[in-house]
């Protein structure tokens, strides 16, 4: 009880709370931005959150996650162009709503389905999390070994559309994390008697290259010279009526555990969680003809789904230390960057921390609902009116201005915009980006020298 | 070209990066070798899977590498010389630069717009990293003198 109050103090604090609002206001700014994505979102925020506290970071992380991830609902209604690859199957029946006169409508059930989605998977989280934890303590490096192998097996098979190719990327991810030092012999492999490269590969430079560069290389090929217009963002006020949201309820609780079954299990990400909660929600309504036409239940089925997938897609991550996806290697980098080692071992070493970034989840899954109303919606809809050209040269400012603040170094940017181009080419070659950067953040040490049982608390002494 | 030959292609290339790691790490002594040449061995292996599966597909539709080759490649060389001139013109001169030139390059026309928006932005960028976070940054090429 001590610790859950010490817990809430924390977060409540002026810095992480501040950071939570600011940072859920700036992800439903992201993900209403066609092009612009919450990995690449958080990826160009890490690098500015080292001097930060840990807390405040991981606040930073949350509401870029859950805000760009209903953020993503606003293009998607609206001009049937999903901000985030989650939001594909709002579309199928978020922009026939529109098109009838009820975009508002179907924002505001889009909104309220993803707060609802992501409170309940914090709450999986809040439950899981810390049972799992406590149950890998008994693990020792050959089950760490198992689970590693399983958990980079499972990212490399079910991203992207070839297995192979998904575990080629998994096993070159591995590889790049060879580079550096060897922990335990001191022998320095694949540095080329460069002393910068002593150090290894850092993830986040990477990370930043792999995941900000295409985007960006994407948008300057489609040249977007004006935006939209105003006419085309009009959004007329209503109210969701009473008995509306009531036959809404079974869709959100089926969504739900649908959102945080996909989301525990590795390599599935938010777009699998949409598409499955869509087809069971169709699968079970008397009407699925209706679907594809303009159902409110669709466009709930899919933005619960996908925000439920959110907070149980980090229960493997923080319990396990093995990210399930590329949100969550990146909360293990930010958790790395501060000097904090994912795993079980966190959950008994930084409590506080943990449970905080958990709570953290669950608020700034609350906080969609002020940020993401009718009125907020209407503002962050305009943000579509920006050309797509001018998004170009302020995100490789931003890329370049993130990586270089990490180690001070002009090479880091080269090698950022090296894995940036090197990236935009597999993923057009249809080779999974996220498999690379799973494996290269569990490369970090763990991979080949796993967590000995008395590394652990309460294991062998 | 054609999906067939992009894959046997990328198959090889991945095939070769792992086979070169194997060799290279077979020198390193004693186990700190083992662990990068299995990954190397496995890499190329994989490389090689990726290669005979496009062989045995023969899927001869075209995939297209760019959407517009032209507008990426502009932005790859303006990314470049913005790297490259960071170092000599200072971060922020040389940001306000490639905000102004590379929508210029990709063909818009609003040069107030163009004007406001670097004049925000860079304040923004300043504002946070070097105001706020206090985070050195590429001296200004006109504050050395």
């Amino acid at each position: 009880m001590e610790m859950i109050a010490s817990i809430l103090s924390s977060v409540l604090a002026t810095g992480p709370f501040l950071a939570m609002i600011g940072s859920s206001i700036l992800g439903v700014f992201i993900g209403a931005l066609p092009g612009l994505n919450p990995v690449m979102a958080i990826a160009l925020l890490l690098p500015l959150t080292y001097s930060m506290d840990p807390l405040v970071a991981l606040a930073m992380v949350a509401g870029i996650y859950n805000g760009s991830m209903y953020g993503g609902a606003i293009p998607a209604i609206l001009l049937r162009i999903p901000g985030t690859p989650a939001a594909i199957a709002t579309t199928f029946d978020g922009y026939p709503m529109a098109q009838k006169g009820e975009a508002a409508r179907a924002l505001k059930i889009a909104c309220w389905s993803s707060a609802i989605g992501g409170t309940a998977s914090a709450i999986a989280l809040i439950t899981v999390g810390p049972l799992l934890a406590r149950a890998t303590l008994a693990f020792g490096p050959a089950e760490y070994f198992w689970i590693a192998v399983f958990g980079m097996a499972s990212v490399g098979v079910l991203v992207g559309t070839d297995a192979v190719k998904g575990l080629m990327a998994a096993v070159f991810g591995l590889l790049l994390g060879t580079v550096g030092l060897d922990q335990l012999s001191g022998v320095p492999r694949y540095t080329f008697d460069q002393t910068w490269l002593l150090s290894g590969l850092d993830l986040i430079v990477i990370l930043v290259g792999l995941y900000a560069l295409p985007p960006v290389l994407s948008l300057a090929e489609k040249a977007d010279l004006s935006g939209l217009s105003a006419s085309d963002l009009k959004l007329d006020n209503v109210r969701v009526l009473w008995s509306e949201v009531k036959s809404l309820i079974p869709t959100w609780i089926r969504s739900s555990l649908i959102g945080i079954s996909v989301g525990i299990l590795p390599g599935a990400g938010g777009n699998v969680a949409a598409f499955l909660s869509y087809n069971a929600t169709k699968n079970a309504s008397d009407d699925p003809k209706s679907f594809g036409e303009g159902n409110p239940r669709g466009v709930a089925a899919a933005e619960c789904g996908n925000n439920a997938d959110n907070a149980a897609s980090m229960i493997p991550a923080l319990a396990l230390g093995i990210p399930g996806n590329v949100v969550a290697a990146l909360v293990l980098g930010a958790l790395l960057i501060h000097g904090l080692q994912p795993g079980p071992q966190l959950f008994h070493q930084n409590p506080q921390l943990v449970g905080g970034f958990m709570v953290e989840m669950l608020l700034t899954s609350l906080i969609i609902l002020i940020v993401g109303g009718a009125a907020a919606t209407r503002v962050f809809a305009q943000v579509q009116r920006l050309p797509g050209v001018l998004l170009v040269p302020t995100v490789l400012v931003l890329m370049a201005v993130g990586v270089y603040v990490i180690n001070g170094r002009v090479i880091d940017l080269w090698i950022m915009f090296a894995a940036g181009a090197c990236g935009y080419f597999l993923e057009k070659m249809e080779v999974p980006l996220a498999p690379i950067v799973s494996a290269l953040s569990w490369a970090d040490g763990r991979a080949e020298h796993p967590p000995r049982p008395a590394d652990q608390p309460g294991g062998l002494q | 070209m054609t999906e067939q030959r992009q894959d046997i292609l990328l198959g090889t290339v991945f095939a070769v990066i792992g086979a070169a790691a194997a060799f290279k790490a077979a020198a390193y002594p004693g186990a700190s070798g083992g662990y990068p040449m299995v990954l190397g061995l496995v890499l190329a292996g994989l490389g090689c899977l990726v290669s005979l599966k496009a062989f045995n597909e023969k899927r001869l539709d075209a995939r297209p590498l760019t959407q517009h080759m032209p507008r990426m490649l502009l932005t790859l060389v303006c990314g470049a010389l913005y790297l490259a001139l960071v170092p000599v013109l200072g971060f922020y001169t040389t940001s306000a630069l490639v905000v102004i030139a590379l929508p210029l390059v990709l063909g818009f026309r609003q040069p107030v717009y163009l004007g406001v928006v670097t004049i925000v932005f860079i304040g923004i960028v300043w504002s946070v990293f070097s105001l706020l976070l206090e985070k050195p940054l590429p001296a200004e090429i006109w504050m050395r003198f």
